[in-house]
């Protein structure tokens, strides 16, 4: 009987796994055809739209790399009567605000917004709100602050709310300190895989591309509509994207605004980052299931899309225990194992890795993005998956434990950030 | 006359050129199929399925991006001979485990067949990718 049970079991979890290896598939096929179509480099669309703009930029103990990122925002090519720059420095103890209230001094553009300790240090959400109700602009952006975004960003992320159906914008990360080590190596090849080629087929195959919270932006009449970000959810960004969707606005994404980011560069911040990730995009994933489920502006696949995207960071819990029932399934000597199923345990192990992009995918997308050498790395992503299935774990246990305790409050978990990323910049 | 006699000539060339096309390609599936075949009489069902798993994959992806067929062709030959050898060394030394501790090695072989297997398909995917030219417009990205 507990066989039996166990096989259904097995067959069930195997069936959830063979899902998303399609769908990375599907979206790896779209974008080679896609890539094939229309050449490597989508041609720019020219669009006289520029609306007014706000940038704003969290920030809390970023001295090491908020300078970078300040001075890009003053060689930034859009108009700089349409825009405007808001620095929110959350609480830091260190330099962060004299670094930026000096180039505020010295730019009109630019303001600080300063947080207390008693206000501010709640989070990225809480920093986002409060930054945005002194906002002014009918566009608003984001960038974290150890990001290094290309001059003529505004433009190229602007141009997507020509469209009045689209309410948020997602540009794509590029990891700037790539070879500092084997870590940043890997988290550059996850970026790759999850946005040269997940993101964009979501977007060409007209399904849901995810709004990350940084390089990108979003229309000011949605947050107002929505009353500002959910401060209870640890992934703002994941939950404006749903949010988004469920209000029939369109959410784009455009691969050509690149933006250079800061990867981190040990494991233990590595932890710290994809747990708060996990634990948020679970919360999301409790939050709107039901409402993708009933909604009824969206279509099939993108409710089947939707759903899979929120269930995405369950997959390491998932993976490992179909290995743990698989493996329970050899020793009870059960005939399924010599079936297909078990080779697709396997073949998950190396298809929810990080981003959780498959190694085809990924390595796909190093080729599209002319990288002839780091999808070399790709068997190694095997030890950042096998990393994953505790991180997910852990924060699918502390979710548990926080529905079951009834505790609301959230731990943010900040990355630090180090500065390496200052010696890849090209002068 | 002579540019007429020219253009036949030629036009024969082409024509043989294609048809020995044809022969490589012909040569290079046929080593695929008996890697299949070998694979599947010699060591287990198992091994073959892997090496289907690769060979979809490889002609579904691989085959869309830039380079001739005879590269790819080669490519997709080689990932199955080195695939071949793979399993069966690993095969050779399933048996003498089995023989060595008995009927427990098969069970702990059976679990981490499906991984070593990875380990090539994956390794020998990237470096393919390595041996194809780089699309037209993209170079490397630079901050």
């Amino acid at each position: 009987m507990i066989r039996e049970v166990l096989e259904v079991l097995f067959i069930l979890l195997t069936g959830v796994m063979i899902v998303y290896m399609v769908r990375h598939y599907v979206f790896t096929l779209s974008v080679l055809r896609r890539a094939k179509k229309l050449g490597i480099t989508k041609p720019a669309t020219h669009t006289t739209y520029a609306p007014s703009v706000t940038v704003l930029i969290p920030a809390r103990n970023e001295e090491r790399v908020i300078e970078r990122l300040l001075q890009r925002m003053v060689e930034l090519t859009y108009p700089k009567d349409k825009l405007e720059v808001i620095v929110i420095d959350d609480a830091s103890s260190d330099n962060t605000g004299k670094i930026a209230d000096a180039y505020a001094v010295r730019h009109e553009f630019i303001r600080v917004l300063h947080r207390n300790q008693n206000v501010g240090g709640k989070g990225k959400a809480s920093a986002l709100n409060a930054a945005f109700k002194s906002s002014r602009g009918e566009i608003i952006l984001c960038f974290d602050a150890d990001y290094c975004p290309q001059k003529d960003i505004v433009e190229k992320l602007v141009r997507e709310f020509d469209d009045a159906k689209v309410g948020v914008v997602q540009g794509r990360p590029v990891v700037l300190n790539e070879p500092q080590n084997i870590i940043t190596r890997l988290v550059a090849l996850e970026r790759i895989g999850g946005y040269r080629v997940d993101q964009e087929a979501r977007n060409s195959l007209g399904l849901t591309p995810q709004f990350g919270g940084t390089v990108g932006g979003f229309r000011r009449r949605l947050l107002e509509e929505l009353g500002g970000f959910d401060e209870s959810m640890l992934t703002e960004d994941t939950d404006l994207t749903f949010q988004a969707r469920l209000k029939g606005y369109k959410v784009r994404y455009t691969g050509e605004a690149e933006c250079y980011e800061e990867a981190v560069d040990t494991w233990k911040a590595y932890w710290r980052q994809r747990h708060r990730w996990a634990r948020g995009h679970m919360q999301v994933c409790f939050k709107h299931t039901w409402g993708v489920l009933k909604s009824k502006k969206l279509t099939v696949k993108e409710k089947i899309d939707g759903l899979l995207l929120l269930n995405v960071y369950f997959m390491p819990v998932i993976t490992l225990l179909s290995f743990v029932v698989g493996v329970s399934l050899i020793i009870a000597g059960s005939s399924l194992l010599d079936s297909v199923l078990w080779f697709s345990v396997a073949v998950s192990f190396y298809s929810f890795v990080g981003n959780f992009a498959p190694f085809f995918e990924v390595g796909i997308g190093a080729y599209l993005d002319g990288r002839t050498r780091i999808q070399w790395l790709a068997p190694l992503l095997l030890f950042a998956f096998l990393y994953n299935i505790p991180i997910c774990t852990k924060a699918f246990l502390d979710i548990a434990a926080a529905k079951m305790l009834r505790a609301s409050r959230n731990n943010w978990a900040k990355t630090s950030h180090s500065g390496n990323g200052n010696r890849y910049i090209a002068n | 006359m002579l540019p007429n006699c020219r253009a036949r000539g030629m036009g024969r060339q082409a024509k043989l050129t294609s048809v020995g096309r044809y022969l490589v390609f012909g040569v290079f599936l046929e080593v695929v199929a008996l890697c299949l075949l070998f694979s599947f009489r010699f060591i287990s069902v198992g091994s073959t399925i892997m090496l289907l798993v690769f060979n979809f994959l490889f002609v579904s992806l691989i085959f869309q991006l830039n380079g001739t067929m005879n590269r790819k062709f080669v490519l997709l030959a080689l990932g199955n001979i080195i695939g071949l050898f793979w399993n069966f060394i690993f095969s050779l030394f399933s048996a003498a485990g089995i023989a060595y501790f008995g009927s427990v090695f098969s069970v702990f072989y059976s679990v981490v067949f499906p991984f070593l297997n990875l380990m090539w398909i994956v390794s020998f995917w990237s470096l393919s990718l390595s041996a194809l030219p780089k699309p037209q417009g993209a170079g490397e990205v630079e901050p």
